[in-house]
């Protein structure tokens, strides 16, 4: 009798054992299973992630690449789309699906052609011996080609890149610049050897064409009014009008082999372009103010946006009205060299510069000098320059592109 | 009733007594177990889901479905606008519907829950644009953030410039609400970098 109660009694006790070890092996899998659930979301991102890296790199290189990518990878699978959004801004998406263990998880990331507009400023030399300093702040996107040299802390309010990292005064601890919208090293971006003579073709067909081979005509003066153009080939002729709309639709003027020399008030989009190598050819002369009719500051609906493309360089004319100051509206453009003041040691004090746009050159120029004691301005300008907010994602008819893309938006 | 009836009688209940405490601190303990497994488990899963949620908001920063009027709006330079230690708050578009939301994630005061056994546990609210704060209690006692510059340098708090920001690190910690005994079991998450694309690419 006894021996069947301790059974019983035993086999209650096991029972007991065997429902409390199952409780706590249940709990126990499920905590388990908690994170490898979360593993396994986390792998599939990754592997997405990766899948538009790897996508988004395909296609800086070779930017007609829409194959995409189906494979094995990292023990999931990779699988990578590109799709064309569209046709005529050659607008991109990328979309990378990451599988792992059951669990996907998608990326999309937009291209979209990329220009040198954009940039606030843009170099390929800095020069040897010009830092930027805790008294310049740069508003919107910056790049060089060169090093990036900082003493104390310059702001940099856009994006920034250089292609050679930073050099710092002192220290990386003492010279740190302020980059208030990322910053990447490594990156190379060159200015197309084509960027201006390669726009001789769309002037010619639906454009402005001027020919500065022929004889006499190798300087033009353009003085924007508006939706007119006026224009001579020497100053004591007078001006010939166009009208824009009607004879450059599509918004760009070309200058083959000439000088250009502008200044004015422009509605519209327009782009002037001007190429040339030897002595004054392929530069751009501004003789006076070149604004827009309505400031995109006061009013942000404008539509008035102007290209200055030149071969050579581009320089505020050393003559009056431009000794009291200067207002430019433009992203500006020099190719093969920069942007400054003519005769930037010998004029005058000239009052500010005030730039409304960007400038992308070759190596940076100067616009005036200073006591480096005093402060006092001993010829030239006074910078002010402002970045026309619009440029991040407008540019002027036919502005140089990068030929490659940038990433817009990025999902996931 | 001789001298071993009596002998047996006692060592019965002995040994009763004895199956009766094992028992019952069986009992005791398994329940104690029980609790606690559960709780751990409990509290793993709300971990695991706050991360989830967390990282798939933050991720978001500064992306817009509708990126051409994104790239327009005021706060497009500055899509985080407010970063602290235990705050922050941003514009993403997180039903990617091509309409900016704004983000906020805060962490109530401790006083919000004093009801709960638990005396460190809090709110931590996630508040999408102009919607009432409703807390739900997933017993976070620990919320607080760094952030770092495109440099990865840390940002020194309060963040006064919050266009400084590049990545951040986000730690959270849970605890039980209720325990047994007051015996809490934690569980710690950190995501030591996280850098939503869209902030490098203003």
């Amino acid at each position: 009798m006894s021996g069947k109660a301790i059974l019983l009694l035993m086999m209650g006790f096991s029972m007991l054992f065997m429902v409390i070890a199952n409780n706590f092996h249940g709990v126990s899998g499920q905590m388990t299973d908690n994170y490898v659930d979360y593993f396994n979301e986390t792998t599939a991102y990754n592997i997405a992630v990766s899948g538009a890296n790897l996508a988004a790199n395909t296609v800086f290189i070779n930017p007609t690449w829409t194959t995409g990518y189906n494979q094995p990878y990292q023990n999931g699978t990779m699988n990578v789309s590109v799709t064309i959004l569209d046709a005529f801004k050659n607008i991109r998406q990328i979309e990378s699906v990451g599988s792992f263990n059951g669990k996907t998880s998608t990326v999309r990331v937009i291209i979209a052609p990329s220009n040198f507009a954009k940039f606030a400023y843009y170099s390929v030399s800095e020069g040897t011996n010009i830092w930027w300093t805790d008294k310049d702040s740069v508003w919107g996107p910056f790049h060089t080609q060169d090093i990036l040299r900082a003493y104390r802390k310059p702001k940099f309010m856009g994006s920034a890149s250089s292609k050679l990292g930073i050099q710092h005064f002192t220290s990386a601890a003492l010279d740190a610049p302020e980059f208030h919208r990322g910053y990447e090293s490594g990156v190379d971006l060159v200015i197309p050897l084509d960027a201006v003579t390669s726009l001789k073709a769309p002037s010619l067909a639906g454009g402005l064409y001027f020919d500065g081979n022929e004889a006499g005509k190798s300087t033009i003066h353009m003085q924007f009014e508006y939706d007119n153009l006026l224009y001579r080939y020497n100053t004591t002729s007078p001006f010939d009008t166009l009208h824009l709309p009607t004879v450059a639709p599509n918004g760009l003027i070309f200058v083959e082999n000439g000088t250009v020399r502008m200044k004015g008030t422009v509605r519209g989009a327009y782009s002037v372009a001007v190429s040339g190598t030897s002595g004054s050819r392929g530069s751009v002369f501004l003789d006076g103010d070149i604004v827009y009719e309505t400031d995109p500051r006061i009013n942000p609906a404008s539509t008035d946006l102007l290209g200055i493309i030149a071969q050579k360089q581009v320089l505020i004319t050393d003559a009056p009205p431009n000794y009291t100051d200067i207002n430019i509206h433009a992203s500006i453009l020099a190719q093969d060299e920069g942007f400054g003041a003519e005769n930037h040691t010998g004029r005058p004090v000239s009052g500010n510069l005030n730039l409304l746009g960007g400038i992308q050159q070759n190596i940076r120029k100067a616009v005036g000098m200073f006591n480096s004691g005093t402060g006092l301005y001993l010829s030239g300008f006074a910078k002010n320059y402002r970045y026309d907010d619009r440029l991040g994602f407008a540019s002027p008819p036919f502005y140089p592109g990068t030929g490659g893309y940038e990433i817009v938006s990025w999902y996931e | 009733m001789g001298f071993s009836t009596i002998l047996d009688i006692l060592a019965s209940v002995i040994i009763g007594g004895i199956l009766l405490t094992i028992v019952l601190r069986l009992s005791d303990s398994a329940a104690e177990k029980t609790y606690n497994f559960s709780g751990e488990l409990s509290l793993q899963q709300n971990l695991v889901t706050i991360a989830q949620i967390m990282e798939s908001d933050f991720r978001k920063i500064g992306y817009s479905k509708d990126w051409v009027s994104w790239k327009m709006h005021p706060s497009y330079e500055t899509p985080i606008t407010e970063a602290d230690s235990s705050s922050i708050k941003f514009y993403a578009d997180i039903n990617n519907d091509g309409v900016m939301d704004v983000i906020h994630y805060y962490l109530g005061p401790v006083s919000e829950l004093a009801s709960t056994p638990n005396p460190r546990d809090r709110f931590l609210y996630r508040v999408v644009n102009s919607e009432a704060p409703v807390g739900v209690n997933l017993g976070v006692t620990e919320f607080f953030m760094n952030y770092f510059d495109a440099l990865g340098t840390p940002l020194t708090l309060p963040i006064i410039a919050p266009s400084l920001i590049a990545s951040m690190e986000i730690n959270i910690k849970v605890e039980n609400v209720q325990a047994y005994d007051e015996k809490y079991s934690s569980a710690f998450w950190r995501q030591i970098r996280l850098a939503a694309r869209n902030l490098q690419y203003r």
